[in-house]
């Protein structure tokens, strides 16, 4: 592939943004419906709130990106019912973001499966990488690492003009979590690596590119093509840190689950190239493969994950 | 062999820089952007090199990224950790 086409490759890529759908008033009415009547009243609200949105057809557009390939047998009325059932999913996970944070940590219970096993890994003294995905609620399930006792730092990159709140900021206390700014000095890498020396926990999205397709690599994941970052299979490689692909979902009103899916070991010395790093990274989407078919309407990816792919450009009809 | 020299061999050799010697590599040229062109992967890379070939562990980061600006200033921390 050609410098030029990755470069547009990586150019339209970044169409995804972290900004929110609706206006900081429509964010500000939930979290008063939250505190006036809790869960049941900003639910209602949002039933009504993602059916408006769901008749608009950029919003349906969003969802079959992902929709069209997990369900390709849905006709008119399954697309439209599997993107309204996908984007009231994401709708709750919001309000139970908001509900923690206003009403507190009691209102949501996070069962955790895996305990043991992290705990082990962390005895290695390598640090560990945890490799997530934008699906669940991770930020609520983050709650449940407590038990571990060690300092966890995440890899994340916000936009300016996010309006949608962590959990934190409602509840207004410092960040639980130390933020390592991809768009810092060196994409963060020497951060990470200081953290993942110390023992501590680093956690990563293992789902989407952040920045320069140099860092990413072409995988199979739900029958098409998809680029996904390697730069947590190189860091592994480089400081023997073992990766635990973990991720959350919804189980039922007021709990979810953390889930450790699978542990990946990436041999040391692997060197430069990206190639080498392929395997691993399709062990993640294999595993991420593997909770769409569990949890289909848990994945929050709204865009265009397999615009390499030959057939993406048949996808996005109403 | 210089720390300098040895520096530059073993970057050329372990991140596969392609038609580039070791005297076309400036003292004070950036390792990273402009200059050398190595990326943020290549960070993680290069505290692997400089702990392989030196014995020396980039432990702090705010003490390693001065030292991660040019060959002069890597060479410079490595033989002040080495003599150290």
């Amino acid at each position: 592939m050609s410098s030029g086409d990755k470069q547009a490759r990586s150019a339209k890529r970044q169409k995804w943004t972290s900004r929110s759908i609706g206006a900081s008033w429509q964010h500000q009415s939930f979290y008063l419906l939250i505190r006036l009547g809790g869960r049941r009243a900003a639910y209602l609200l949002l039933y009504l709130v993602v059916f408006y949105y769901v008749l608009l057809p950029a919003v349906r557009r969003k969802c079959y990106y992902y929709l069209e390939r997990r369900f390709p047998q849905a006709g008119v009325w399954g697309r439209f019912k599997n993107s309204y059932l996908m984007t009231l999913d994401l709708g709750k996970v919001l309000v139970d973001r908001a509900l923690v944070g206003i009403l507190g940590a009691d209102e949501i219970t996070v069962e955790l499966h895996g305990k043991e096993e992290l705990l082990e890994l962390l005895a290695e003294r390598k640090g560990l990488i945890l490799v997530n995905a934008h699906v669940g609620c991770w930020q609520v399930a983050m709650s449940a690492l407590g038990f571990m006792k060690t300092p966890v730092n995440l890899l994340m990159q916000r936009e300016a003009g996010d309006i949608d709140r962590h959990y934190f900021e409602h509840a207004g206390i410092e960040c639980p979590y130390r933020i390592i700014d991809p768009r810092g000095y060196l994409g963060g890498a020497l951060e990470m690596i200081d953290v993942l020396k110390r023992g501590e926990v680093l956690s990563v999205m293992g789902d989407r590119m952040l920045g320069d397709d140099r860092n990413g690599v072409d995988v199979e994941f739900m029958g098409g093509t998809v680029t996904l970052p390697f730069s947590a299979y190189k860091l592994a490689s480089a400081t023997g840190a073992p990766i635990v692909a973990l991720f959350s979902y919804k189980t039922g009103a007021d709990s979810y689950a953390l889930k450790l899916y699978r542990t990946i070991r990436v041999p040391g010395g692997l060197g430069r190239g990206s190639a080498v790093f392929v395997p691993y990274v399709r062990e993640f989407a294999e595993t991420l493969e593997e909770f769409c078919t569990e949890h289909p309407f848990q994945f929050f990816n709204f865009f265009d994950m397999w615009q390499n792919s030959v057939a993406s450009s048949a996808v996005g009809r109403d | 062999m210089s720390v300098k020299e040895k520096l530059k061999r073993v970057l050329i050799e372990d991140l596969n820089l392609e038609d580039v010697e070791p005297d076309e590599i400036d003292d004070d040229m950036a390792l990273f952007g402009e200059g050398l062109g190595l990326d943020s992967l290549d960070a993680v890379e290069l505290v692997v090199i400089v702990q392989k070939h030196f014995g020396v562990e980039i432990k702090d980061m705010e003490e390693g990224r001065p030292a991660l600006q040019t060959i002069n200033t890597l060479a410079k921390y490595i033989e002040q950790r080495l003599a150290g």
